[in-house]
């Protein structure tokens, strides 16, 4: 058994998230900038405690994540899932698993890379944004140009690869952010 | 330091990526991704209001994200920062990786920062309640935080856009 899984983990943060009813209006400004759903997560109330980058950063989440048009939604979860588990965080892995698994109703595949690691992965797209995603997160200073030809060769264009990068990327930050404010809490624990 | 500087686009500037050229029209197409992490720099950097983490402070933890993450590019950017503020002892503090103890605030600051670029699941309860100790707020805390975080979201877009200028230069 891996440590990762789709079901819903706990967070609990280690300061004390900002309180939704005494939020000061800047606190309140920047949570408007974050993803709709996820507004008032105890996780987006810690980080409003410093609103002038949680509005930037929340926004820049944002239109990472959800920008129409370019890399498909359930491409960039997968991605950011991979990442999260390259990465050991356990919470951030399992809401994107469970995102991309919404969106593309692939559970089973999901399953299988959350215990079994991406290299069980046999669909050839999902299989070429695990391996970029975890080079680029794992080592960004040895990826070349010769690393996005298995993203070429399944049909990615500049803006899906654009995409992918910018993905990959956030989660560098957000699992770092994740990992550092609070603790996870596994579905048997909570 | 000077807040009011407006640097061109901080990741086009390292890679040299030309006004006009094909991959700066690219990332035009993402413009809130371009607007929103030039914001995210300005404002983990050098904010207004930088509660108990001077501009110098920050620019030394960004230095020292960036040497972590194996960025010398990246990292030269915030050693000019701290130049253009005279800061020698900081970036002294900062580029110092042998891993000698050290005394003093912003010599904590830079263990901090060390834990979260590189080990981030080894920070505890413990970890964050030295940094209250050290008289650091909450937002304090997030934003250290959210500046030692966002570094590695530059190594990775400035990682990955290389990448796409070696494969449209062969």
């Amino acid at each position: 058994m891996s440590r990762f899984t789709m079901e819903e983990v706990g967070w609990t943060p280690r300061i004390p998230p900002v309180d939704a009813g005494t939020a000061t209006p800047a606190q309140l400004a920047a949570l408007e900038a974050c993803p709709p759903a996820q507004r008032r997560s105890t996780y987006f109330l810690t980080l409003a405690n410093d609103p002038a980058s949680l509005g930037e950063r929340g926004a820049l989440f944002n239109t990472v994540m959800y920008a129409p048009r370019g890399l498909p939604r359930a491409d960039r979860e997968f991605s950011t899932a991979i990442v999260s588990m390259a990465n050991g965080c356990v919470y951030c892995t399992s809401v994107h698993a469970r995102r991309f698994t919404d969106l593309s109703k692939q559970r089973e595949a999901m399953q299988r890379v959350l215990d079994e690691g991406h290299a069980v992965e046999t669909d050839p797209r999902r299989r070429a944004i695990a391996d970029f995603s975890e080079k680029l997160t794992l080592t960004p200073g040895a990826v070349t140009a010769a690393d996005l030809a298995p993203l070429r060769a399944v049909g990615m264009d500049d803006l899906e690869v654009l995409d992918l990068i910018h993905s990959i990327a956030m989660f560098a930050n957000a699992n770092r952010l994740m990992q550092s404010l609070g603790e996870s809490t596994p579905p048997d624990a909570a | 330091m000077n807040p009011n500087e407006k640097p061109q686009d901080l990741i086009e500037d390292i890679l040299g990526i030309e006004p006009g050229s094909p991959l700066a029209e690219l990332r035009r197409r993402r413009p809130e991704a371009l607007k929103h992490a030039q914001g995210a720099y300005r404002e983990l950097l050098m904010p207004d209001d930088p509660g108990h983490v001077s501009h110098v402070d920050r620019a030394a933890l960004a230095l020292r994200a960036a040497l972590r993450e194996g960025d010398m590019a990246l990292a030269a950017r915030f050693r000019a920062l701290l130049e253009a503020a005279s800061a020698q002892e900081a970036i002294m503090l900062a580029e110092d990786l042998s891993g000698a103890p050290m005394e003093g605030r912003l010599a904590a600051l830079l263990r901090y920062a060390d834990v979260v670029a590189a080990r981030p699941e080894a920070v505890t309860q413990e970890t964050i309640d030295a940094l209250s100790a050290m008289g650091l707020t909450p937002r304090d805390i997030v934003a250290v935080t959210q500046l030692v975080s966002f570094v590695p979201y530059q190594v990775r877009v400035i990682a990955g856009l290389r990448a796409m200028m070696q494969e449209k230069a062969a």
